[in-house]
């Protein structure tokens, strides 16, 4: 079922269009976009006038399957947009999807974006979570478990690791490290901040830039110190991807210690592991009702 | 109309952990295909026979057809090794490339693309790439940072890079073919046998005709007056041997031994 081809498919192709300026490599692929929801009515218009002369009932049910392709094609859309940017690991905003892919379809974001994280749920096994109400960022987590040996795929065991350090450090030190003791920390795994190493890069760039914009981590600085001193916590990506359990199982296994060694973060651990059953729960309850209420408009619309 | 009548596979935790290493991968050969298939069998369901590969990839793709992507397979152009990777079937806006490049490179890509697809070859030089860097778009690029682009195309396997110059790794023809056609469609190489695009391959040096050495290596096979099948004309090249994954694995042929299959003749 191969649409009629769009010019311009790749980003190569396309002229530079107007942009945020720092995201260099996501303009290119976005442009077309625009173009697409009209020439994918181009192609479903050129289906239509092969049909025979309609009765004016005829042409209201062509109209409404015109509509129902379009918009599965705009869910598909979304899906692969989804999945190339959660591949950057950056957080994805309704705004964003708005320009890029939905377009003029707008109103109907609720239901697109329920049938995209369906699909990405069903078929890759990845979970469209919303974790800044605000401002309608979206990331996408795993469900499926990840594995040890999986982990040389795509070089991003090592950096995960190293975040995995960086977390267990903060948590320790009470939900929030400054800067220094970081980098002291990082020091004497022979990690510099601005020396090259091979599994990390430039570790300075990979934990300040990348960490922070992929919420990893927030920095922030402290006020009333002069010279400016800055320190980390932990960014609303890895609350949602990791909990404060299993940081503290990883940091104990490190010390070849039970995590129960310190009463005070194995206590805060286990209270944290309890509201998020409790919220997982309400996520749940809701998402039933919701799900009954769209079936039954859905029944209706088309 | 909306909707294929054709039975809808079914996912599971196994197609879909196949599916996120797949393309973690970008592209696999098909001997890795096959044990990355067993190795998600083992960890999400044991005790059940993994179905042949062919029928697996199949139930897969009917799930994605609704998405507009496909697992799709190809063959490698130098040596005819099948390989798999996950493509887009319509060339929509979102594109693999894109994530992990900025708008230079991706310049810097297009143009050693069309060096290649105009080359005699199926290959660009290194330097001739590097000359044009001054005409790309975005932020300015020096020669020595294009070169290390031209390595990061090559280890994300968008380039194949052989003794300073460079040609489309198979995964690109996989993704881009389509794209490709209708961006140079007078300077495209189309294959005389399979019809398919063209980088690397044989040609006939009377009509001009060109077929991939895979192609050859099965036209030609157990024959031992090699004619062009255009112009009838004797075939003047070497025929490559049809791949056989059993031979290699038995004989342990590395794949740099390989080396008179890869000679390019043209």
């Amino acid at each position: 079922m191969l649409q009629k081809p769009e010019s311009g498919g790749l980003p190569v192709s396309q002229a530079k269009g107007e942009k945020d300026g720092g995201h260099d490599g996501e303009p290119q692929a976005l442009t077309a976009s625009r173009e697409s929801p009209r020439e994918d009515l181009g192609a479903v218009r050129e289906e239509g006038c092969a049909e025979p002369a309609l009765t004016r009932r005829g042409a209201g049910a062509l109209a409404r399957r015109r509509a129902y392709r379009r918009l599965n094609r705009t869910v598909a859309e979304l899906v692969q947009f989804l999945l190339v940017k959660d591949k950057k690991k950056s957080p994805i905003t309704r705004s964003e999807m708005v320009k890029y892919v939905i377009g003029d379809l707008k109103d109907l974001f609720p239901e697109i974006i329920a049938r995209a994280a369906e699909h990405l749920r069903y078929v890759f096994g990845f979970q469209l979570k919303q974790f800044d109400r605000k401002h309608h960022t979206y990331i996408l987590t795993n469900k499926l478990k990840p594995l040890e040996e999986e982990e040389d795929l795509g070089g991003d065991g090592p950096r995960l690791g190293l975040l995995m350090m960086i977390l267990g450090l903060i948590y320790m030190k009470g939900n929030s490290a400054r800067e220094a003791q970081v980098w002291e920390m990082l020091r004497r795994l022979g990690v510099h901040p601005s020396k090259y190493h091979f599994l990390f890069g430039y570790p300075k760039r990979l934990i300040m830039e990348d960490f922070v914009q992929q919420r990893y981590l927030n920095y922030r600085r402290l006020p009333h110190t002069n010279p400016p001193e800055y320190e980390f916590s932990w960014g609303p990506r890895s609350n949602l991807e990791i909990s404060k359990m299993k940081v503290l199982g990883f940091v104990a296994k490190l010390h070849k210690k039970e995590p129960q060694h310190w009463p005070a973060q194995y206590g805060e651990a286990l209270a944290d592991e309890a509201d998020r059953a409790r919220a997982k729960a309400r996520a749940e309850a809701s998402m039933r009702a919701r799900a009954r209420a769209s079936a039954r408009a859905s029944v209706h619309r088309w | 109309m909306q909707g294929s009548t054709r039975k809808m596979g079914i996912m599971t935790d196994v197609h879909r952990r196949f599916l996120q290493l797949l393309m973690t991968h970008g592209v696999l050969e098909e001997q890795d295909v096959k044990r990355l298939q067993k190795h998600c069998y083992q960890v999400h369901d044991r005790n059940a026979t993994v179905e042949k590969l062919e029928d697996f990839i199949n139930n897969i793709n009917s799930v994605l057809e609704s998405l507009y992507i496909e697992i799709k397979k190809g063959v490698t152009e130098d040596d005819g090794r099948p390989i798999y990777a996950l493509v887009n079937l319509a060339t929509t806006s979102v594109s693999k490339m894109a994530t992990d490049f900025a708008e230079n490179e991706l310049d810097l890509f297009r143009k050693a693309l069309e060096l290649i697809i105009d080359s005699e070859t199926g290959f660009a030089s290194s330097t001739n790439i590097l000359n044009l860097v001054d005409q790309l778009k975005g932020k300015k690029m020096r020669k020595k940072e294009a070169e290390q682009v031209l390595q990061k195309f090559a280890q994300n396997k968008w380039l194949i890079e052989k003794e300073g110059e460079f040609t489309l790794h198979g995964r690109a023809i996989l993704e881009m073919e389509q794209y490709i056609r209708e961006t140079y469609p007078d300077s495209v190489k189309i294959c005389n046998i399979c019809h398919s695009l063209l980088i690397q391959g044989q040609s006939c040096e009377t009509c001009g005709i060109k077929m991939h050495l895979p192609c050859v290596a099965k036209y030609f096979q157990s024959n031992s007056e090699p004619r062009c099948p255009h112009c009838n004309d004797y075939w003047p090249h070497e025929i490559p041997e049809v791949f056989d994954p059993e031979k290699e694995r038995e004989a342990g042929i590395s794949k740099s031994n390989r080396k008179s299959l890869r000679s390019r003749q043209h």
